[in-house]
Order: structure tokens, then sequence, then C-alpha cells
């Protein structure tokens, strides 16, 4: 073949052994042998699996470093509780031995007294303003001392609320009782009324969730009125309802160590892996005033020391007892949960590495490899400019006589 | 019978055919590396011998002309291969602009999914938090940024290319007109025996620049050449060249018309003008589809598990992201409906404290969408495409810039200028004019002799 001009092939292998050396050199400097998804389309694509896959494992390890410190928030608590719960056992079982005078007994009734506070204070624990007892409802402290009667901040005597009064569709009233430990909640609809409330009320009455006498009644003032007519039932009642107003509880009508749960039976949960969730929360209901009702025991044994017989306060002492074996058997769960969060960081550690070496594997340059290739690219570079410079000067008019 | 004059005008023939030679080397010389230039080559041809009496005595040479050295197969290889290559280097360039939108970083939209995500994870630890609310909202808001980025690079280029169009269009247009005024020259010149080496080799060079803009088929013809684009349409017939026209479509981009008016953008299928037009109107409304498919239903999703829950004040959830009602544009219109964290519908039942409903929403991680895929996945799959384009382009740019060496290397092994055989040339005819001198010396001198013979014998 005849040859004219070997420029064009020359400038040809110097742009493809430049870009060779751009290419090797980019990869020892940058360690990735994928720099862009025409490097090589099929990693890319899943690298952007595996990058959001780790950042999924990033946001359950911090979720666990979140949560623990609340769970172990909990366990206190709950350790206190049972504190506080053994402690009341001690002076149930001294008050029972028919030597304690009643005096003696009226003493020990008050530091019952105090425990339950512990154990209520212990129960409205907060860990960074996270309600840790209040199930899913963790905004708010979730036992609150309960009163006999609660009133409506609408409705006076010259505008009062009536029966016949309707209600905001879309809006909810609570009432939580002490005494049973439930909530009864009202949503009301288009067409409901205060009537229709009530008769809810009647409902949740015969139905169990709150404590006999426990109704709605419009008083003197015009205003709504919820009171169970008891000395010694307390509920809390609550109302986002503009037509009644704010409910807040009668003055003078807060019932002696009653208090209602107004937190929900729900648990928030938080993901900790990809199929792994974990209660972060306790529904205090179920803690302390459904099953054992230990706040129930706690004041049956307050009423016992402060009135009963030898009898009634072993009764009451054994209530106790019961309650604190409950109390423990709920920790169980939480203990799990807690030790569960320290295996899974372990698995989580192990994942990372997994992805990390993927994704390694996926775009990272071997850099042996790079460092050979480099190398390679260098010499073949040299070569071309080398020939390149021998060459193109080469021509028959070097050799004739000037 | 041979005479001294003859003698003498044989030699000056010669000089004659030797400088002639000297001439078209120095040109070939001269246009060594003017781009186009076929090499040139004196024909010489024995001149017509005497028969005196029975004996045959040579005349000469006699230098008939110049002649280009071409070959035309290969040169229209050459021009195929740079239709290729034009249109796979417009593509190239395009998608090389594109892919860095798609390339992950800390803002791309797989990396700001990942962080909505991880906010919404936060969140659930500490629903009420309002620093991990402003955290999803921030999240949310990056997101709807990188659709944007993503979006508004596929549509500027869609932008760019389109004026690319025009002025390809344009070029085309002035390239016809020259191709066509060259065509009667070619042709007189042939037609009065001459040949048109020179301005072959411009009308040459002029159909290569066309060939880098689209797609054309070259035929000879009496008249010069006749070129026609891809599917038929004449751009060149003799001196006439018929002027292509843009217009604008119904789509808003420039559409392509023949002289006669008829729409044939959709059969513009290389050159820059096809590449660009391929580029325009098929890849990077597909790249736009796949992306604003996902923005919608990644967006609808969220707001669908967004609607379950209730946020902090127990209001039922609002749309997280705002929806427009076409999926056409959607990734460059999302935006966010919601901008404060209380908004959020951490909720499942309307409890204050709730994170029941943040599960829903972390839950679109995973899920599939209508289009089949999780979201991960479907952007994934949209990485994958615009990395598969672009090396494809790459793969087909290099090739053909092989492949088209090889064809130059044919061409220039051909009508190519080698300054060592011009070299060579130029002793050879050097000596032959140098030769021929000295018989036109020589030849003098016999005259000088013969007309001495007379006086010497006077004398």
């Amino acid at each position: 073949m005849r040859v004219t001009n070997m420029v064009p092939d020359i400038q040809y292998a110097m742009q493809q052994s430049q870009q060779a050396l751009s290419a090797a050199l980019q990869q020892v400097s940058t360690g990735l042998r994928v720099n862009q998804p025409s490097d090589d389309p099929s990693a890319s694509a899943n690298m952007v699996i595996s990058l959001a896959a780790s950042a999924s494992v990033d946001q359950y390890t911090s979720n666990i470093d979140s949560v623990s410190p609340l769970m172990q928030t909990a366990d206190s608590a709950i350790s206190a509780m049972v504190t506080s719960l053994s402690a009341a056992i001690t002076l149930g079982t001294a008050g029972a031995t028919g030597t304690a005078s009643t005096t003696n007994k009226q003493d020990m009734a008050a530091q019952v007294e105090g425990d339950l506070s512990s154990l209520i204070a212990q129960a409205n624990t907060s860990f960074q303003g996270v309600y840790v007892f209040g199930g899913s409802a963790t905004a708010t402290p979730p036992f609150v001392a309960a009163s006999s009667t609660y009133t409506s901040a609408q409705g006076s005597a010259g505008s009062p609320l009536s029966p016949a009064t309707a209600l905001t569709p879309g809006s909810v009233t609570t009432i939580s009782d002490a005494t049973t430990g439930d909530t009864m909640t009202f949503k009301a609809v288009a067409g409901d009324t205060i009537a229709t409330l009530s008769t809810a009320i009647t409902n949740a009455v015969a139905a169990g969730t709150l404590s006999a006498g426990t109704s709605a009644t419009i008083n003197a003032g015009g205003q709504l009125t919820i009171g169970t007519n008891s000395g010694t039932n307390g509920i809390v009642v609550s109302s986002n309802d503009a037509t009644l107003g704010s409910m807040t509880a009668t003055s003078g009508s807060q019932v002696a160590n009653a208090y209602a749960y107004v937190g929900d039976s729900n648990v928030n949960t938080v993901q900790v892996g990809n199929s792994t969730s974990v209660a972060t929360t306790v529904a205090g209901s179920q803690l302390l005033t459904s099953g054992a009702n230990v706040i129930g025991s706690l004041n049956g044994l307050i009423t016992a020391l402060q009135s009963g017989t030898s009898a009634q306060i072993t009764t009451a002492t054994t209530a106790v007892t019961t309650a604190l074996n409950y109390v423990g058997q709920q920790r169980i769960p939480l203990d799990n949960t807690i030790s569960q969060l320290s295996d899974q960081e372990s698995y989580l550690g192990q994942d990372k590495i997994t992805l990390t070496t993927q994704q390694t594997s996926l775009v990272g340059a071997n850099l042996a490899d790079a460092a050979t290739n480099l190398s390679q690219a260098e010499l073949i570079n040299s070569a071309v400019l080398a020939a390149a410079a021998k060459v193109v000067p080469e021509t028959l008019l070097s050799y004739l006589p000037q | 019978m041979a005479s001294l004059s003859t003698s003498l005008l044989t030699a000056v023939q010669s000089l004659d055919a030797a400088t002639g030679a000297l001439q078209v080397t120095n040109n070939n010389i001269a246009n060594a590396n003017t781009p186009g230039y076929s090499r040139q080559v004196a024909v010489f041809q024995e001149a017509a011998p005497t028969d005196d009496g029975g004996i045959s005595t040579g005349n000469g040479v006699v230098l008939e002309g110049f002649q280009s050295v071409r070959d035309e197969l290969v040169q229209t290889q050459i021009q195929q291969e740079t239709q290729a290559q034009s249109g796979a280097n417009a593509q190239l360039a395009s998608l090389q602009q594109i892919q860095p939108a798609f390339t992950t970083s800390t803002q791309d939209i797989g990396t700001e999914m990942s962080a909505l995500f991880s906010s919404l994870s936060s969140l659930s630890t500490d629903p009420t938090s309002s620093a991990d609310g402003e955290a999803v909202i921030t999240a949310g808001q990056n997101l709807t940024t990188a659709f944007h980025t993503a979006s508004n690079t596929l549509t500027s280029q869609q932008s760019g290319l389109n004026t690319q169009v025009t002025q390809d269009v344009s070029q085309i247009n002035q390239l016809t007109q020259q191709i066509a005024a060259l065509n009667p020259k070619i042709a007189e010149l042939n037609a009065s025996g001459q040949i048109g080496g020179t301005l072959q080799d411009q009308q040459n060079q002029l159909v290569l620049s066309l060939s880098e803009l689209t797609s054309v088929s070259v035929t000879q013809t009496s008249d010069g050449i006749t070129l026609a684009t891809g599917n038929g349409t004449p751009l060149v017939m003799g001196a006439q060249s018929f002027t292509l026209q843009t217009t604008t479509g119904s789509n808003g981009m420039q559409q392509v018309l023949d002289q006669n008016g008829t729409n044939i953008t959709a059969s513009l299928t290389s050159g820059d003008l096809g590449g660009t037009i391929q580029m325009r109107d098929q890849t990077i409304p597909g790249l736009l589809s796949q992306l604003d498919t996902l923005a919608n239903q990644f967006g609808s999703a969220i707001n669908a598990a967004q609607a379950k829950g209730f946020d902090q004040s127990g209001n039922a959830g609002k749309n997280f992201f705002s929806i427009s009602p076409t999926v056409a544009g959607f990734a460059g219109d999302i935006s966010m409906a919601i901008t404060d964290p209380s908004q959020i519908a951490a909720s499942s039942g309307g409890t204050a404290g709730s994170n029941g409903n943040l599960a829903n929403l972390i839950a679109v991680q995973t899920a599939a969408l209508p289009a089949g895929q999780t979201p991960g996945n479907a952007y994934a799959n949209l990485v994958y495409t615009v990395g598969s384009l672009t090396s494809n382009a790459t793969a087909e740019s290099s090739a053909t810039a092989s492949s088209l060496l090889q064809l130059n290397d044919q061409l220039s092994s051909v009508s190519g200028v080698s300054i060592d055989e011009e070299s060579a040339n130029l002793i050879t005819f050097q000596t032959a004019y140098e030769a021929a001198a000295r018989v036109v010396t020589t030849v003098q001198s016999l005259f000088t002799i013969t007309l001495a013979m007379g006086t010497a014998a006077a004398e």
C-alpha cells in the first residue's frame, strides 16, 4: 500500500494513547474505576441501589442511637416503679401484722401515697420531650390527676348550651376514667349534638368503659358538665370542639390518688432494619391500669391502711405484690428490645462493611491494576511520541544534497 | 528523413513535457497538506513517429495534460462513514452534557431520595421534633431541586439541539448552493476535454462537509453530481440546488421541510443534523418521560401515604408534593406543597406524638410504583439508560473514527501527495529537462558545424 502521509495515523495513535493515559491517571487519582455512568452503566445502576441501601443502614444505626437512651429511660423508670411497689409492699406487710397502731397505719398510708406519687412521676417520664409511657401519644404526660367533674368553657346563663346544641363535625371529645382505666373517645359527625354525646357517655357507662354515674348535663350556668357524681371516681375530659371550648376540671373536684390515663393503647415503632422495627414507647394503660391495675392496687392499699382491717390490708398488699410481678413481666419485652437493639447495631455494622465492599467492587479501582495500567499507558504514550518524533521529520529531502 | 530540425523540435517538446511535469510536481508539493486535494500526474504520450521510406522514426514526447488521481468508491465510503461519525458525535456531545446530572453526587436524585427517607426515619424517633421535621421539609425541597436540575438539563439540551437544527439546515443550504454552482463549471471543462481537477476537489470537499451535516447520496450525471438526502429528497441537480426550510412544529420544535413543504424531519437519520434530531426527538424525550414518570409516581405515592395520616394538629394529611395534572414536565414542576413541619402527617390516628403514619411514608421506598419498580430501582434504571446511551455513542464514535482513519489512509494511498515521491519526481523531471536542454545544445552545435562545413570548403 502506498503511504503518503503518516501524520493522521500518528495523531490518531497519540490521541488514543493519551486517552488511555488520562483514563489510567483518573483511576489512580480517584481510586475509582467508574467515575460516570458511561464507564460502566450496569455498575452505576447497581451503585445507586447500593448507596440507597447504605444510607438506610446509616439511618437505622442512627435510629438505634436515638431510641436506645429512650428505651434505657423507660427501663430505668420501670425499675423505679418496682422500687416504689416494693416499698409499698413492705409498708403493707408491716401494716397487716396487727401490731401497728391506727396512727402508724395512717402514716403508712401516707407513705404509700408518696410511693404512688413517685410511681406516677415515673410513669410520666419523658426523654427529650417524648413521654415513653403514653403509647403513641408521646407529646403530653400520659397520667393526669383526675377530677370528679369537668366544665366546658362555652355556655353561659345568657347563652346556655343545650342538649340540642350541635357539635362540630370532626371534633373529638375524650373521657379518661381513673377507676376503669379506660377512655371513651367521641368523634362528632354531622348532625351530632350534646344529646348525642350524652347518649354516648351513657352507653360507655353501660359497657364498663366509664364508671357508673358518669353523665353529661347542662349546669345552671349554661355550661356542659361531665361528671361522675362520686367522690372516689375521677375522670379527665378533653375536647377540641369549638362549640364546647376547652374542658377544665371544676375547682375543688380533684379526686385524691386518682390518676387517669390520657395516652393511647398504641405504641410508636421505629425501623431499625429493612424488616425490623421495634416499639419505642409503652402503652401506660397496659403497664399500670389494665391487667393487674397497678395504680388501683396502690389505691386499694392506701384505703386499707387508712381504714381497713389487717385481713383487708393483707389482701391489698397481695394485690400490690401481684401488680409488682406484673410490672416485672412487662419489663421483660422492654429489656429484650434493648438487647435486640444492641444485636441489631452489630448486625448493621457488618451490613455496612458488606455494602462498602460491594461498592468498592462495583466502582472501585484495583489499585495494583490501576497502577499497572498507568505504567503501561505511560509506556505506550512515550513510545508513540518517540515514534512520531522519529518518523515525522524523515523525508527524502533530508538526504538530498543542498 | 530525420533532420537536425526534427531533433531540435523533439528536444523542445521534451523540454515542454519536463516543464509541465515539474509544474505538476510543484503543485502537488504546494498542496500536500490541502484538505481534499487529489494529487495530479502529468500525462505523457509518445509522439506519432515519422515513417520515411519504411523507416519509422520517433518524434519524442507530447504532454497530453494533467490528471487527478482519485478513487470514487473510497470517496463515497468516506462520505458515508463521515455521516455516521458526525451523527454519533452529535449524540455523544449531547449525552456527555446530560450525563453529569445522573452521575452519583451529593445532590443527585438517588442521594436526595435516600436523604428524604432517612429524614422521615429520623423523625420517627421523635415525631414532634421540629428539628427533625424541618429536616424532612428540607430533604423534600432538595429532592424537588434534584428533579428540577435533571429535568432542566434535559430540556435545555433539547432547546440547544433545536437551535442546532436551524443552524445545520442553514449550512446545508449554503453547501448545496456552492456544490450546484460548481456543477456547470466542471461539466464545461469536461465537455471541452479538460480535466477539472481543482474544481472536482473543491466539490468533493464540499460534499464531504455536507456529509458531516446530513445523509446524502451522490450520483454522477452528465450535468455533474446529483445529491439527495437519505430518503431521496433532492438537494442538488445540475446547476440547481433545492433549499431546505425549517418551521416550528406543533411540539414547538423546528421541523425540516423539503422544497415542496413536505416534512422530512423523521427521515434525517445521520450526519450532525440526523444525530441532533435523533437526540432531540427520541433520546431526550425518552429520558424525560422516564424522569417525569418517576417524579409523578413517586410524588403521588408520598402524597397517598401522607393522606393516610394526620398532622400535628390532628388534621388529615395534606399533599406533601404539589401535583400537576399531567405527567409530561412533572419533574420540572414538582414542588413542596407543605412548608411547615407540623403539617407532616406523622400520626396514624391524629394523636399528637404518634409516628404510626411515618411507616407508611417510609414504606414508599420499598414499594413498587405503578410502573413496576421501587423508586430507587426506577432511578437506577434511568442512570443505566443514560450510561448505556453514552457508552454506546462513545463506542460508535470511536469505531467510526477508526474506520474513517483507515478509509482516509486508503484514499491517501491513491490520491495523497507523498513528499518523497514528489522529491524523486522533481529529480527525475529536472534530469529530463537537463537532458533535453543538452540535446538542444548539441543540435545547436551540430547546426554550427553544419553551417561551418560550407565555409571551410570555400576556404
